[in-house]
């Protein structure tokens, strides 16, 4: 592995920053994929994605930021605290999410307690939450504003359609060549692992594209046919809330899994959709940036996102789905609920891992669940259900509950914790439950809470509430 | 209530559409397009208020069905009934939300995908008075009435939304003149009045029902004044409190109960300011009604939503002009306010991002301010007996009455 891309990856600072800073140009953070990246590259700067990584605690970030929310801006907020991100010229923040945009708020009132860590640049741009034509003129026209600002801030030449163009041009090459990567990661045997392709994709995050496509071409020249040893691995795709620590990929793999597919933001998210370029134009990158975007702060979207999971489940040959999200990203957690419902009907194996940001603190936890989830997958299916099968339903019905569950027994070494079997049964008959009552792995970790246990979260709908309080013993959670 | 919630429930009965909405979202354009407004956030406050245990077995369904437990609990309550399929099923989702609190839309939007409902957002940029801005709320509004055209059948009767309008237009002038008397020392509006005022609007906004109760609050607050006494059942006006964000909706209505035993005026909060232009605190941000024309009468709605509670003061940064903190402040001194309390749901991704800011903002002012950590529709998260000693504790400590 080139080690550009592991300093890049792993650090907050890193050496093509450092060559960059000492030409005299300017370096601009941006905290979220909707930001349009052609423009800072078109004004003759580059563009950084802000990461909180290297922290080992929260305290700034807790000190301006209210106990409910999201640890990445957070993270962040503490590395701008500390003045790790002193090297920054400017910082864009965006109406993203609601913890990542109060981020402004946040790192302004921190500048009034830590001297310099606020960048001379600091704009506040807002995305529409919806594609149309209006909402394509309007952030057309806010992203000309961010254009101007940043232009006339830095006194730099005014963007020009030429330069518009070779911008994007050159940010569609990454893309491409990002897109060449994910391809070959897809392949049945990948010439690399999930981690290893996370740092190259992560590197592409932190360095000029000017210096890391040719880097980036030549690694993917140097991985095309190789075998890396990953064939006959569970071939996991990872969804969900923002990743940006190899920590979660290694946590993953280190359990005998690759990961050969993502949907994450910093990870497929920044690198899918091109931008047309026989019109360089503010306008075609609005359309861009509000249409190719896998993020659930696009509300209305769901089908569409489900479309694109499908395929690349499909293209990746996944066997199972790790669906994540950072504890209070609502946004994610709640269309993970809807992913798993939609995808185990389909027979795709899902499991739903909330986690905090960060340094894997949680890493022991987050590796016993993909642990579970692997002897899920490993476990033949019963014969004829089409449960635990790779890819799509067959079109069969539901299994019996009861069939799966002798089924499950005859597992050696697996103990069940089975809710009655009358329940699943009715649910399963209803078409609203798969394979739910086969999930040893979430039953038997001393993990799990009470609640878990009593069979909460975790998208298992049940029928009608008033059976629910009768049919799950224990009371079925804390209701009244 | 009842009777909106007679409305909700024969809604298909009478042939009518349900549509699921939330309560920042004026319903004047629902019922004059024949469609009953399905409003999440009052059903849950219904719950909490009236029934043992709230709506808490219901939150606890969403769970099951997917929905994450850390997302606001006030669309939680009434919406798990909604996931079970335990109450009548709404034909379609209209949100105003987007752009203005990501936990509020994602409930309609996961609603929406969990029951195949057809979705329509009204999608807010973080500015409230700029040209662009103005031209998007607009488009928007009216992008919106063509999909509820299509999900009813039914084009849009220029008369009747006539009727509705001059309705709405009697309701804001009768809550501004109860905001208005709010002003006075000892303030001769009842404290439960702010509640009145929003559990109203939010329902029933536009219809006459909804003028013959203002109608009567109004003339009471109007004889306290003349008789120059204060509205405080339990004697003397102490201290003034202005409610920087919602209420608190334990069983029985304790929030109210325990201002006016401790002798304390509710000034009201961000639920019931409402931004009409004859509003004493809107200055030159509010909005007027006209029902000159279709065009006047939809670029009018289309400015009053864009300014209903919350759409207005969270879309941008909590101290860019028009928000939050200028709010906050401007109410506190033009409503004399003593202090200023914070209360809402850990589920509330937007404001706990910043309250923080704001509360050392308002105390800088001069303004003491109480962040209570409570769920404001949940007492399984911090139980109302608690909620109620840090609030008398924080009267006492800081001297307050």
């Amino acid at each position: 592995m080139n080690e550009i891309f592991i300093q890049a990856a792993n650090r907050v600072n890193n050496p093509a920053i450092e060559e960059w800073k000492a030409q005299g140009k300017k370096v601009i953070g941006l905290v979220c994929s909707h930001v349009p990246e052609e423009v800072i590259t078109a004004a003759g700067m580059f563009s950084y994605r802000l990461r909180g990584i290297e922290t080992d605690s929260t305290s700034i970030g807790d000190t301006y930021f209210g106990p409910f929310i999201c640890s990445c801006p957070k993270a962040i907020l503490e590395n701008a605290g500390r003045g790790r991100y002193n090297f920054l010229d400017g910082a864009i923040m965006v109406q993203a999410c609601d913890s990542m945009r109060r981020l402004d708020e946040c790192w302004r009132k921190a500048g009034e307690d830590y001297a310099n860590i606020v960048p001379s640049f600091f704009h506040y741009m807002g995305v529409p939450h919806k594609v149309t034509d209006y909402a394509i003129a309007w952030f057309a026209q806010e992203i000309e504003k961010f254009a101007l600002a940043l232009t006339e801030h830095f006194g730099a030449p005014s963007i020009t359609p030429d330069s518009l163009a070779a911008a994007i041009s050159l940010h569609n090459e990454s893309r491409r060549l990002l897109m060449d990567l994910e391809a070959l990661r897809n392949a049945g045997d990948p010439p690399l692992s999930g981690e290893e392709a996370m740092t190259i994709i992560l590197a592409g995050t932190a360095m000029p594209k000017s210096v890391y496509n040719p880097m980036l071409a030549e690694t993917i020249r140097q991985l095309s046919g190789k075998s890396a040893g990953h064939a006959g691995k569970k071939r996991i795709l990872l969804a969900g809330s923002v990743v940006d620590d190899l920590g979660m990929f290694r946590a993953i793999e280190a359990e005998g899994a690759i990961v050969v597919a993502d949907t994450v933001c910093f990870g497929s998210r920044a690198y899918d959709g091109l931008v047309a370029e026989d019109d360089p134009s503010y306008t075609t990158l609005a359309r861009r940036y509000l249409n190719e975007q896998f993020c659930p702060r696009m509300f209305g979207y769901y089908e569409k996102r489900l479309e694109v999971l499908k395929q690349k489940i499909e293209t990746a040959k996944i066997d199972g789905v790790i669906l994540q999200n950072i504890r209070f990203c609502d946004l994610h957690g709640s269309e993970n609920g809807l992913f798993e419902r939609d995808l185990e009907a389909l027979g795709i194996p899902c499991i739903r891992v909330e986690r905090e940001y960060g340094p894997l603190g949680d890493e022991g936890r987050v590796r016993m669940r993909v642990s579970a989830f692997l002897e899920r997958l490993s476990c033949p299916p019963p014969p004829g259900t089409g449960v635990l099968k790779r890819g799509f339903s067959t079109g069969r019905p539901p299994p019996a509950a009861r069939e799966v569950i002798r089924h499950a027994r005859s597992i050696e070494g697996i103990q069940l914790r089975l809710e009655p079997v009358e329940p699943v049964l009715r649910s399963v008959q209803d078409g609203r439950r798969h394979t739910k009552g086969v999930r040893p792995d979430a039953r038997t970790h001393p993990e799990f809470s009470g609640r878990h246990r009593a069979g909460h979260g975790h998208g298992r709908a049940r029928a009608a509430l008033p059976e629910r309080h009768g049919q799950v013993p224990g009371g079925g959670g804390h209701g009244p | 209530m009842g009777k909106y919630l007679e409305e909700v429930v024969t809604a298909h009965e009478k042939g009518k559409k349900l549509c699921m909405t939330t309560f920042c979202q004026s319903p004047a354009i629902f019922w004059a397009m024949d469609v009953v407004p399905l409003l999440m956030e009052p059903m849950t406050v219904a719950g909490s208020l009236v029934r043992k245990g709230g709506a808490n077995e219901f939150m606890d369904y969403c769970v099951e069905a997917g929905f994450t437990e850390t997302s606001c609990s006030s669309q939680r309550g009434a919406l798990g009934a909604y996931l079970a399929g335990l109450a009548e099923k709404p034909d379609f989702v209209v949100i105003d939300t987007p752009g203005i609190c990501d936990t509020n839309a994602n409930s309609f939007s996961f609603a929406a995908a969990y029951m195949k409902l057809p979705f329509y957002q009204l999608n807010y940029p973080p500015t409230l008075k700029d040209e662009r801005a103005e031209k998007y709320h607009r488009d928007d509004y009216r992008n919106m009435i063509a999909f509820i055209e299509d999900q009813t059948g039914n084009k849009l009767d220029t008369a009747r939304l006539a009727e509705v309008m001059t309705e709405m237009e009697k309701q804001d002038l009768l809550i501004c003149e109860i905001q208005d008397l709010q002003r006075l020392v000892p303030s001769p509006v009842p404290v439960i009045y702010n509640f009145f005022i929003y559990g109203l609007r939010f329902t029933m906004g536009g219809r006459k029902e909804v003028t013959d109760m203002l109608e009567a609050m109004l003339a009471e607050a109007q004889k306290k004044a003349q008789e120059g006494k204060g509205a405080i059942f339990s004697g003397p006006e102490k201290a003034r409190a202005l409610f920087i964000y919602i209420d608190h909706y334990a069983i029985n209505v304790p929030l109210w109960s325990l201002l006016d035993e401790r002798g304390v005026t509710h000034l009201g909060g961000i639920l019931d300011r409402f931004y009409q232009a004859d509003a004493p605190y809107a200055g030159d941000d509010g909005y007027k009604i006209s029902t000159d024309s279709l065009d006047a009468m939809i670029d009018s709605l289309a400015e009053a939503n864009s300014r209903l509670p919350m759409v207005k003061q969270i879309r941008g940064p909590y101290d860019a002009p028009n928000m939050w903190l200028e709010e906050g402040l401007g109410l506190a001194k033009m409503y004399k306010a003593d202090f200023c309390v914070y209360s809402g749901t850990p589920g509330c991704r937007n404001t706990w991002g910043m309250v923080k800011l704001m509360a050392a903002d308002m105390e800088k002012a001069g303004y003491p301010t109480l962040v209570i950590n409570a769920d404001a529709f949940d007492d399984r998260v911090e139980s109302w007996e608690q909620t109620r000693h840090r609030i008398e504790e924080f009267l006492e400590v800081r001297r307050l009455v």
